[in-house]
């Protein structure tokens, strides 16, 4: 309960920097020195330098920070020397008055598709910071390149001037999510009832019909307990939030101490909960929500299982 | 790290340890001490010092958080490495998490009777059960790896440390063309508790690349082109075959604890996959070979190696895969990306 107690505290406290940090009106009302094209171009060229194995093509601050799956590498490993070609699925996101661009987006790795979720930090047109997550079928419990056919519609609708939440508001609405896994009450979480999540490429809300707790929906399922083995989310960042379209991401980390494997379903009884259960292990994750008429719409998350508490390399 | 005492030096170490009040059942009840009060989940049992560092995987944690909440049971396979001079003690050794056997390698360093170091591997799942379960049919370790080294043959900590050295830069992109007389002819490797080298006995399952894992072949023989390595082979004949090039870096190279008694050194590193061009090689015969994993990633790695004569024979590892790149949480980051060894 302390450990909670901490985690809620830290996340007033991100809360609370946040609103310092931010203008209360919507920041893309200021003007950017990249905007939403320019970041994506810078996307797009990161994309291209990294299927071409050279980071020489790209306008690379002197000292650019880059991980891969949280660790610090050099600009040329990792992902970049097994890149072997881009598939169609691309999901930009941006915070023009911040210089901070996303994207999800499928890549060929030796021939192999994975999911490519990807920040970049641009400062006087250059790129300061690269964060990625790869999920690879090595590295994560579960995946599902094959659905990622087209960017769903949601993601891409614009939000009418007068309906934008303010910054602090949106990452507010988003960490009332990660507070509802910890605790285990969907009913805490703004979802829009008919809310939408796709995790590495797969539908997990709501459930499929023929799934042990059935077609529950994204709420419904947290208020089972079914994600007991959660222990915390932290630390938490919302590194983009993209007014303009109603988008935010948070870049997290779910910790597993693996304590229990099972849990009392209310109403089911004994349930086995999920592999993750089973030893102590994390899972980063790079979560993009739609918020819309202030309730969570759509989820989609980039997940790569990790060493327990393995550091994200940016805290 | 890096200012350990230098082997053979005659006068006290340079900002070292002090000399160890520490003999070697005094480190090995420090050992049995650390499990008993792991299985307790209760590190208040331990005598520890005001700023005890702790890893788990690579990870610093609270001392009671990771393995210290889900440690089930005691296993039966123990294996204690002494470094009385360090005041260091290595144990390789099967325990229980939630009734499933896992593989531990541990270090503690032991100042003034107290624990001020912890570095653990814990090998888990698939990687690690069926091999966890020859250790414990195999009780305790090969003989051959306690046996004191005849005071008369005994060599320098440094002179040790350079032979254990030579099986990382020879397998880091093995080309098959070093002079690998280092290993004693019996050399045989276990890792995760399974035989690796002079094993016929096939693994089954796939390799790393998802092909299905040949079967064991008794001897190396370039004229049949193998494009994998066998276990079924000598440690010698593995490098020699140059099929070990995927094996792109060993970083990190710490060699932690000597025990020139018995003439044993355990080293940490960390073998990195870089998947890319180095997929791409030739074998010493010139013939073109595509091999090893098509992703990148990193297998943490603590080593055990017995040295006699100068050459390596018993061969022990506990391994973990990790994030491509992943440090140790004991070095800078230029000693973890760097292949030299430290001590």
């Amino acid at each position: 309960m302390a450990r909670k107690g901490i985690v809620a505290a830290a996340a007033a406290g991100v809360l609370l920097l946040a609103a310092f940090a931010r203008p209360a009106k919507p920041a893309a009302a200021a003007a950017a020195e990249c905007d939403r094209e320019c970041l994506n171009h810078f996307v797009d060229q990161y994309l291209d330098a990294v299927v071409a194995h050279d980071p020489s093509k790209l306008p690379l601050a002197k000292n650019v920070k880059f991980t891969e799956d949280g660790v610090r590498l050099e600009p040329g490993d990792g992902l970049w020397a097994t890149a072997s070609g881009l598939g169609g699925y691309k999901l930009y996101f941006d915070e023009p008055a911040a210089g901070a661009a996303g994207v999800f987006a499928l890549i060929q790795e030796n021939g192999t598709p994975a999911i490519l979720q990807a920040r970049l930090k641009i400062v006087g047109m250059k790129i300061t910071e690269i964060e990625t997550l790869v999920a690879r079928k090595e590295t994560t419990a579960f995946l599902n390149t094959d659905n990622l056919t087209a960017v769903r519609p949601a993601f891409l609708e614009t939000v009418p001037p007068a309906d934008r939440p303010s910054r602090a508001e949106m990452v507010a609405m988003v960490g009332k999510y990660f507070d509802g896994i910890e605790q285990g009450n969907g009913d805490i979480v703004p979802f829009d009832k008919d809310c939408i999540r796709i995790e590495n490429g797969i539908q997990t809300c709501p459930g499929s019909p023929t799934s042990p707790l059935g077609a529950l929906s994204c709420g419904a399922q947290l208020s089972t307990k079914i994600f007991t083995y959660i222990q915390s989310i932290s630390p938490r960042r919302f590194p983009i939030v993209d007014a303009e379209r109603g988008l935010v991401l948070a870049i997290v980390r779910f910790n597993h101490p693996a304590t229990s494997q099972t849990v009392e379903v209310p109403g089911r009884g004994k349930m086995t909960m999920g592999r993750y259960s089973q030893w102590p292990n994390s899972t980063q994750i790079a979560e993009l929500f739609k918020v819309k008429d202030r309730k969570i719409k759509e989820i989609s998350a980039v997940i790569v299982t990790q060493p327990y508490k393995a550091p994200t390399g940016w805290e | 790290m890096g200012t350990a005492p230098l082997p053979a030096a005659p006068a006290g170490p340079q900002g070292g340890s002090a000399p160890s009040s520490c003999d070697r059942s005094c480190l090995n009840s420090f050992v049995d001490q650390y499990v008993d009060a792991l299985v307790a989940h209760d590190p208040s049992r331990l005598p520890l010092t005001k700023f005890v560092k702790y890893t788990e995987n690579g990870q610093k944690l609270e001392l009671g958080d990771g393995f210290w909440r889900t440690a089930s049971g005691k296993g039966a396979y123990k294996f204690y490495v002494d470094d009385t001079e360090a005041g260091q003690v290595g144990f390789e050794g099967t325990l229980q998490e939630a009734g499933h056997p896992v593989l531990i390698a541990l270090r503690l360093k032991v100042e003034n009777q107290k624990i001020s170091e912890i570095e653990t591997i814990v090998a888990r799942g698939q990687m690690a059960e069926g091999g966890a379960a020859n250790l414990e049919k195999l009780g305790k370790p090969r003989a051959a790896f306690l046996e004191d080294i005849p005071p008369a043959e005994r060599v320098s900590r440094l002179e040790l440390i350079k032979t254990a050295n030579r099986y990382f830069s020879g397998m880091q992109k093995d080309d098959g063309k070093g002079d690998y007389s280092f290993f004693g002819d019996d050399c045989n490797r276990l890792e995760n508790g399974m035989q690796t080298t002079n094993n016929m006995t096939p693994f089954g399952g796939t390799t790393s690349n998802g092909t299905p894992r040949p079967a064991p072949t008794a001897k190396y023989d370039p004229a049949t082109n193998p494009t994998t390595y066998s276990a079924g082979w000598s440690c010698r004949d593995q490098f020699r075959s140059g099929l070990l090039h995927f094996v792109s870096w060993i970083r990190d190279r710490r060699y932690m604890i000597v025990d020139q008694e018995r003439g044993i050194v355990w080293g940490f590193g960390f073998f990195d996959h870089q998947a890319g061009d180095t997929r791409n090689f030739e074998t010493p015969d010139g013939r073109p070979v595509t091999a090893g994993p098509t992703t990148p990633f990193t297998w943490e790695i603590a080593e055990i190696f017995k040295v006699r004569h100068g050459q390596l024979h018993e061969i022990e590892a506990v391994l973990t895969q990790g994030p491509y790149g992943m440090c140790s949480g004991w070095s800078g980051y230029e000693q973890c990306r760097s292949d030299q060894p430290q001590w």
